[in-house]
């Protein structure tokens, strides 16, 4: 067993809205100098320290979790997870 | 999600061609239950909409009501069942931002919000608690940020929601009647569409709120977005005190498909427009899409090109965006272009009015011996279910709920949530009083009385603030039509209902059908819930705590009615027996004789019994005024019962009166004018909740041991549990 830094970032699904990306865009960003920016997306990232036996296990072990707490709502929001060595 | 064979060839002989893949997916939109109300609008046309108040004008999405000076309230409701269900926060909060954008259509400002919730066992099933969680904290954030108070509702659980959610809004409007739109329409005038960008959220929405909820496709969420809305509140009422709009409709179900057809409809016009002016999301969306996205937070406004000037200025101070996607014609046609190319081009009498069903009815057989009444145990001592029935999910303080509420922003509200029903203060100097009901247990048993029931209640929460009725809002909410049982279960209820408002003279001024209400488990029970506006011309009843000494009166006899009564479906598991059934001249008495008492500042407060019947109605008093209470069970009028039923009978036009003694006689005189059944049942003194019988106890609970259950049990079970 190994422990590993997991990260889930749940982000709104593509084709949604995102009123709060884009209230910091327009309103924040925009409002400044920095011309160049197109587009902002807001999410929430959950970090995760967990031991398993390797890289694979721990991703879908974490996968498994937030699918079966509820801890995004699969109908609005898509889940990403990246895991790194602790 | 398309239309169905028959009605196709419908389609194909009222245009006398082939449609084209958009007239389709329009025609679709718009012929859908949610849109076309084609299995109920012959039956609706039974309830009373004229009254003297009421002013009816095309075109208009809500009720307009007017209660004088120059001043007009209106009112819709409208329920976020199917989103809500897969999306609890962003459902729920749509919700309250479509019934915002009715009032807002009228011409007036949105001053008031109340939400109807209903989910599964959220004792037992942690999907109810999840949705139950999650609606409330949409509702919360939208109303919130939007400034406008949620000032009532109500919320019940029933095994009959399992894995679905009930999300009804209802939202008071109040302006100038000078301000009203005026829906009309000249050649030429130019058809604008302002606010959030067109998406793919919400695609088909409508279709998909006609059918039931099994299949997985559940594409049509949409993302709430508050603040645009605001916007667009200042915006059109900006733009509304400079006269520009000349007609106005908002996109709810159906889209632009629905906001255009029935606009053209309505005011008996053509609109030609262009999908490649509509300001969209993204940049690859089909045409077809563009016609049935369900976006939220968007309007359509018919201007004319001098007056688009001072429009475009408005939304350019307000930064949201309006395109101008077509204009005004006189052909009756609605015609839809891609830049050159005509992509659909039909009559506007053919999409907006879907072929009406008559629909076949029979009486659901398990309805043939429910009401035959069940002897349950007599105890000697009630104490601990009284204690279990103040615990229970739908007796339970609902202060969880409404304390995440703002019900205060606006500072119209005069008396809070809590208590019978909101008032609000008017610019007039008159007051508002609006309450919504529902009681699906009382409507399974039977669909008739039960829904009487629930408009009875409403009134009775009103008048219990010094209101008199004035209008009622109808959601009628059932499973699937074409099962004839259910849809027997829909014309009985809308039979009572018509029955009542006719009797009573209470116009029916806004309402709202949702069908196909259906969970794995099967159809939901009949769910109408009933709104009431009340007014109050001169003051509300302002409440006043109760102190020791005072006297607790009566009105109105308790039944042997135990049927869908809370003791019966929580404590005994029993679905079944008499349901209680509103006596109409009993219940105008009282109601009468209430306001009679209130009008001449006799009593402190008045509060109706409902829900739990008379023993949850006298301790919310003694927990509320934090005092306990001497009651005698043989004191209560109506006809002599079993305790049980005397404490828990949830029988209608009953109201309990608190008075200072010294205003006795003159209440006596009142209640003996009005010819009523009424009796002094007892005295609050003490800190005990205490009902006796003949001199025995039958209750003896602390009033600080009742008060923390009842306040703390539902968060609890929310939270915690």
């Amino acid at each position: 067993m190994a422990n590993y830094r997991v990260h889930v970032t749940i982000e709104n699904k593509p084709g949604i809205s995102d009123p709060e990306g884009k209230t910091i865009l327009n309103d924040l960003v925009l409002k400044g100098t920095h011309q160049n920016v197109t587009r902002i997306n807001t999410a929430k990232m959950l970090k995760f320290s967990i031991s398993e036996h390797d890289k694979d296990a721990a991703q879908t072990k974490v996968q498994e979790i937030c699918d079966e707490l509820r801890i995004y709502n699969p109908m609005v929001s898509v889940v990403t997870i990246d895991v790194f060595d602790a | 999600m398309s239309l169905e064979s028959h009605e196709l060839e419908d389609l194909k002989t009222k245009i006398g061609r082939e449609p084209t893949s958009t007239e389709l997916q329009i025609v679709a939109a718009e012929w859908s239950e949610h849109c076309s109300y084609k299995s109920s609008k012959k039956h609706l046309k039974m309830l009373p909409m004229d009254g003297p108040l009421v002013i009816n004008e095309k075109g208009y999405d809500s009720g307009v009501l007017d209660v004088g000076d120059g001043y007009v309230i209106t009112a819709h409701i409208e329920s976020h069942n199917h989103p809500s269900a897969v999306e609890p926060y962003g459902g729920a909060a749509t919700g309250v931002g479509g019934v915002i954008r009715d009032i807002l259509s009228a011409g007036t400002r949105p001053i008031a919000l109340l939400d109807g919730l209903r989910f599964g066992d959220i004792e037992k099933d942690q999907h109810a608690k999840w949705l139950f969680k999650n609606a409330v904290t949409g509702i919360a954030d939208y109303g919130n940020c939007l400034g406008i108070p949620t000032i009532g509702g109500e919320v019940e659980f029933d095994e009959c929601y399992k894995n679905y959610a009930m999300v009804d809004v209802a939202a008071i409007g109040f302006g100038k009647k000078e301000n009203l739109i005026k829906n009309h329409a000249k050649k030429g005038d130019l058809v604008v569409l302002l606010g959030g960008a067109t998406g793919r959220d919400g695609i088909g929405g409508s279709q998909f709120a006609s059918d039931s909820l099994e299949t997985e496709d559940r594409s049509a969420v949409q993302i709430p977005d508050p603040f645009i809305e605001k916007l667009i509140i200042e915006a059109i009422l900006e733009a509304r005190n400079e006269q520009l709009i000349h007609a106005m409709k908002d996109l709810g179900g159906g889209g632009l498909s629905c906001a255009v057809s029935e606009t053209a409809d309505a005011l008996d016009i053509g609109i030609e427009m262009d999908v490649e002016k509509v300001h969209t999301r993204e940049s690859d969306m089909h045409s077809d899409e563009i016609m049935i996205s369900e976006s939220q937070e968007r309007m359509l406004i018919v201007t004319d090109g001098e007056k688009l000037i001072k429009l475009r200025k408005i939304c350019e101070k307000f930064r949201i965006e309006c395109s101008v996607i077509g204009h005004v014609t006189f052909d009756n046609k609605m015609h839809v272009k891609k830049g050159e190319t005509t992509i659909a081009n039909i009559s506007t009498d053919v999409v907006a009015n879907a072929t009406l069903l008559d629909l076949p009815s029979s009486k659901p057989i398990y309805l043939e011996n429910i009401e035959s009444p069940k002897q349950f145990p007599q105890l000697s001592d009630y104490s601990e279910i009284l204690m279990k029935l103040l615990g229970s999910p739908n007796i339970a303080s609902k202060i969880w709920v409404y304390g995440q509420y703002d019900h205060e922003v606006g500072i119209r509200t005069v008396t809070k949530p809590g208590y019978d029903a909101s008032v609000l203060r008017l610019d007039n100097g008159k007051f508002l009083s609006i309450k919504i009901d529902g009681n699906p247990k009382q409507c399974y048993i039977n669909p008739r009385e039960g829904a009487i029931g629930c408009f009875e209640e409403a009134c009775r929460n009103v008048v219990c603030t010094g209101a008199k009725p004035i209008g009622m809002l109808d959601h009628l909410q059932f499973g699937n039509p074409n099962d004839p049982e259910i849809f027997w279960t829909f014309l009985e209820s809308l039979k009572g209902l018509t029955d009542f408002a006719k009797d009573f003279e209470i116009p029916c001024v806004g309402g709202k059908v949702s069908l196909y209400n259906e969970t794995s488990d099967g159809p939901i029970k009949p769910t109408p819930v009933i709104g009431v506006i009340g007014l109050i011309d001169k003051k509300p009843l302002m409440i006043q705590k109760i102190n020791s000494g005072d006297s607790l009166i009566m009105v109105g006899d308790t039944k042997d009615e135990l049927g869908g009564s809370e003791y019966s479906e929580y404590i005994h598991k029993f679905i079944g027996g008499k349901c209680p059934a509103v006596d109409f001249s009993e219940s105008k008495k009282n109601m009468n004789s209430v306001l009679d008492a209130i009008e001449n500042e006799l009593i402190k407060s008045a509060h109706d019994c409902s829900k739990g019947g008379l023993a949850i109605a006298i301790s919310e008093l003694c927990m509320i005024n934090q005092i306990g209470c001497n009651v005698s069970l043989e004191k209560i009028p109506g006809e002599k019962l079993d305790s049980d039923k005397i404490l828990f009978s949830e029988s209608h036009s009953r109201y309990l009166l608190t008075i200072e003694n010294k205003n006795l006689p003159k209440l006596e005189e009142t209640m003996k004018k009005h010819n009523v059944s009424y009796s002094l049942i007892g005295e609050f003194t003490g800190n005990s909740i205490c009902f006796t019988r003949d001199s025995k106890p039958i209750i003896d609970l602390s009033v600080d041991k009742a008060q923390n259950t009842w306040y703390n049990s539902l968060r609890e079970m929310v939270l915690h549990a």
